[in-house]
Order: structure tokens, then sequence, then C-alpha cells
């Protein structure tokens, strides 16, 4: 039995204090096996960025247990088993878009120890990494490689940004609301490259997002949290064939999953408001 | 046949119109008298202004041939002035320049030094430095050494309060990238967020230069019978009201802040090609 990717346990969130304190996220239990795509979705204040960042390290939890791989936030961080890709795409405007994935590569060059000295990971192997400019070119970035990002739209931007996080071969890939800012057509082909990206290189992405269609699309398993307080509510499981091409659209089983979540978030929502 | 005749010359119209437009493209924009006009203009109006004051009131302004010809008989005894004011303000800069930039690296990286030192700085900037100007140059002599603290002075607090907040500014996404990756702080500090502040330290050389011989000849003026520059020529001349000469160093002290300015924007377009895409 292979440890989990990430394990969440009993974990508890509160921002601020006193009267004005806000529960962001209450008991939230989560389990993910390794290689699968997670989704989290709710309505703002549900928690979702919040224990996407606790799984990042970036702030602790006040009860309760994270794991990635059996090892603590920092611990994974340390062993760079975690990718992070932002809401904004957080490129460096002074380097070339080869440069911006390069130099999160090349930061921490003892991670790759601390990685091996973590039990029941998938062996990466030794050499050089991933070849940056064979990820850029199946992204799409071949032309636009020594580019600034500023000379980039905000899709290619952002498509950066993910071959920047994928470049680091990560164990768990973190996504919040990664293609929010762009607009339909741009978010459609780059669900289409990330999902080719992730078949390429099977990693775990637990990915946050607000759209019903897009967690469907993506995912192993849609995870639907409710706010006040932030809370999970339900774990479903999306069975349907991969890889999920622009066919899947047709299927009555993905609309059916679609209105299974959200008839899920909209019970979850009167709950809240009841109470 | 009488529609050729009627498209042909309109025809020639277009031609014309499309060659006068990209002989006025080829010529750059300065040289388009509506860019220089306004400027001659105003100059000669200033110049014809100052003749007739300088007729009026000349022990109050000299008649601008007789800066001219200060400027023209005696141009080595200017230069030479000239190199040791330009010497004591760029070494004074690159004084403060690098006690500033070190220690905003170490604000930004120690809160305690922050606590300590910038109160300090902020009481030291509102400070007039022409009050302490004679001050240290009783501490220092006459020599070289009081001028370039007053200079490095001067410059220290903009670069100072520019460059640590550019080393701050870094934007929170980007952190938190590298936070996940558990970039050290030396890597985040070299690789994020010393590039990150060269606009804001570029922005501070842009206000810094010309205050670097404003430094420099306040110290001069203030250390009088001291060795050379332009402030001690100035301070000498209208002692012995030489009202020619006191204007010629003035304006010579001008065409080297017009100079050390523009090649500050060279070297900033240069380095921050960057940082010109992202706003354009």
């Amino acid at each position: 039995m292979t440890t989990s990717a990430v394990r969440v346990d009993a974990v508890r969130k509160v921002y601020g204090s006193g009267p004005s304190a806000m529960v962001a996220l209450d008991d939230a239990r989560l389990t993910i096996e390794p290689g699968k795509f997670v989704s989290l979705i709710g309505p703002s204040g549900c928690g979702k960025s919040t224990l996407l960042r606790l799984v990042a390290g970036l702030e602790p939890a006040d009860r309760g247990d994270v794991r990635v791989h059996g090892v603590t936030p920092a611990q994974a961080c340390a062993a760079k088993l975690i990718g992070l890709v932002p809401q904004t795409p957080a490129l460096l405007p002074w380097l070339t878009v080869l440069q911006n994935v390069s130099l999160a590569a090349r930061v921490n060059p003892g991670a790759g120890r601390r990685r091996a000295a973590i039990d029941d990971l998938e062996e990466r192997g030794t050499g050089a990494g991933p070849d940056m400019r064979e990820l850029l070119r199946m992204a799409g970035l071949g032309e636009a490689m020594d580019k600034l990002p500023a000379q980039l739209s905000g899709g290619m931007q952002q498509r950066a940004a993910i071959v920047r996080a994928f470049g680091l071969r990560p164990d768990v890939l973190l996504m919040d609301e990664p293609f929010s800012a762009l607009d339909e057509f741009t978010r459609e082909s780059l669900q289409d490259q990330l999902l080719d990206l992730w078949d390429e290189l099977r990693t775990t992405v637990l990915f946050v997002t607000h759209s019903v269609s897009e967690a469907v699309r993506m995912s192993d398993t849609v995870v639907v949290m409710a706010p006040r307080p932030g809370r999970i509510v339900d774990v479903i499981d999306i069975d349907l064939p991969r890889p999920r091409n622009q066919r899947l659209f047709e299927e009555q089983r993905f609309h059916e999953y679609e209105d299974l979540v959200r008839t899920r978030l909209h019970s979850a929502w009167r709950t809240a408001d009841a109470a | 046949m009488s529609a050729t005749t009627t498209s042909t010359p309109a025809a020639t119209v277009t031609t014309a119109d499309a060659e006068r437009r990209t002989a006025r493209r080829s010529v750059p924009g300065w040289l388009r008298p509506t860019v220089w006009l306004p400027l001659v203009v105003m100059l000669a109006v200033l110049a014809v202004l100052w003749q007739i004051g300088a007729t009026a009131m000349p022990y109050l302004l000299p008649p601008l041939p007789a800066v001219g010809e200060t400027l023209a008989t005696q141009l080595p005894y200017y230069l030479q002035n000239a190199g040791i004011t330009l010497a004591e303000s760029l070494v004074g800069l690159a004084i403060g320049f690098l006690a500033a930039f070190v220690l905003a690296v170490l604000t930004s990286e120690l809160p305690i030094v922050r606590r300590a030192v910038m109160p300090i700085a902020i009481v030291l900037n509102v400070t007039p430095l022409v009050a302490i100007a004679p001050a240290l140059v009783v501490a220092f002599g006459f020599g070289p050494l009081p001028k370039l603290v007053i200079t490095a002075l001067i410059c220290f607090f903009p670069i100072l309060i520019n460059t640590a907040a550019g080393l701050r500014s870094v934007p929170q996404p980007v952190l938190q990238v590298y936070r996940t990756i558990d970039a050290s702080r030396f890597e985040m500090l070299v690789h994020l967020r010393i590039p990150n502040a060269l606009p804001f330290v570029f922005a501070a050389l842009r206000i810094v230069f010309p205050l670097s011989i404003i430094g420099a000849v306040v110290a001069e003026l203030s250390a009088s019978g001291s060795t050379g520059g332009l402030g001690t020529v100035i301070s000498t001349a209208s002692s012995m009201n030489q009202l020619a000469v006191v204007y010629a160093a003035i304006a010579i002290l001008a065409v080297m802040g017009v100079v050390l300015l523009g090649l500050i924007t060279l070297v900033e377009r240069r380095v921050l090609h960057w940082h010109r895409t992202a706003n354009d």
C-alpha cells in the first residue's frame, strides 16, 4: 500500500479572532491517491483556496494534520514535491519564457537529495530533468520561448506558468483557479492542453475552480465545498472515459454529472443559509 | 476617355501625399519645427528680457555677451573646476549609493535593522543638508572629504527608500510560487527581489544625479578657500563682483546636470528594456 499523495485530516483554519473571526475551514477531511486529478469546487468563502494554501505549506493549519506523500507540507516544499500554479501567471517580467521556466527548476538544488530520503515516492530517475524546450513546444509555446511575458497574451502567459510547474516534475500539482481570468475560448483550449500534459506526465493534481463543467470535465474526483463555515460536503467520483476531448460535451453522462454537482452545491448553499 | 483624365490627377495627388507622409516620418521628431520652434522662441524672448534687465541693472545681471566671452576665453579654467566638482559629485554619489543599497537589502531582509535604521534615515532626510554642511567642514577640513560626505548624504536617502520599496514589492503570487519550491532567502534576493527593485533604483538615480551636483556645490560654497570646483569659483567671483564669471559657472553646472541626466536615461533604457515593454 503506497502513501496517499495528499491527506487532510480534521483540519480547521480560522482567520481573525473574537466576534470577527471567520472559520475558513472546519473539520476538513480529504484523501487523494497518487496520479488522480481532483477538483475543489464551491462558492467563494467555502475555503477551497485556503485548503490549497494549507497543502502548499503557505499557511499552517490551526488544528488537524496535512500530509503530502506522508511528510509535512514544509518538508514537501523543501524536497520540491509541490508545483503551484496561482490565479495570475506570476512570471518574472525581466526573464524570457524559457528563462522563467528554467529558473524555478534551478532554485533549491538540494531538493533531489531530500526527495530521495522520502519513502514510497516513484523513482524519478536521474538526469537533468525534463527538457524545458520540449515541454514549452508541447504547450504550444515553441515560438514564444525567447519572448518576454509582456509580449504574450494572457492565455500564453498562463500556459507558461503551467509549464513552469510541470517542469518541476512535481509529485503534487496545485492549481488555484488558473483559468478564471481567461476568456471562454482560451480557457477551453488551455483545459485541453492541461489534460494533454497531464496524460503525458501523470502527476497528482489538486485543482481549485468555480466552474462546474470545468471540474467535471477535468477531474477523476470532484470535491464539493460549502461556506460558513468552510467545509467539504460531498466527494463525487467522475466515471467518464479518458482522454476527455471535445466530444465529451455531447455525452449524456457528462451533463448528468454536471447536474449532480450543481444539485449538491445548491443543497449545501441552502443548508448554509438556513443555519 | 474622360474617365482616365479625371483619374490620373487624383492618383498623382495620392502619391504625392504618400511621399510627403513618408518624408515626414523619416525626419526625427525633434527636427520638426512644431517641436523645436516654441522652445527657440521662448529662449529668444528670455534672452531679450535678460539683456533689457542687464542694461537697466548692470550690478545685478551681467550682459550675455560678457558671459559668453569669459566662457570662451577661459574655457580651460572652467573645465578644470567643473572636473573637480564632477569628480566630487560622482564619487560622493557612488559612496552614497553603495551604503544605501547595502542598507536597503539589510532592512528588507532583517526587520530589526529596518526598525533601527529607518527612523534615523527619515530624520536625516528632513534635516536641511545646507545647514549641516558648515559643521561638516569644521569636522573634516577644507579637503575633498566634507564634499564627499555631504554629496553621499544627500544621495543616500532617495536611494535607500526607493530600493527598499522595490525589494519589498515582489507580487505575492510570485513569492508563493517560489516559497512552495523552498527557494532560499538568498535565491529570492538575487532572482526576485533585486531585479524587481531595479526600476525603483533607476527612478532614484534620476533624482539623485542632479542632487549629487547640488551636494558638491553646497559643500564647496561652505568651505570657501578650498581646493577649487565650480562652487568655489562662484563664491570667489561673487565676492569680487565678477558677475559674468558667476553666471558662466552656473551655466556650466546646468549643462553638467543635463548631461548626467541624459546618461542615466540612456543606461536605464538599456538595462530596463523589459520594464518599458511591460509598461507599453
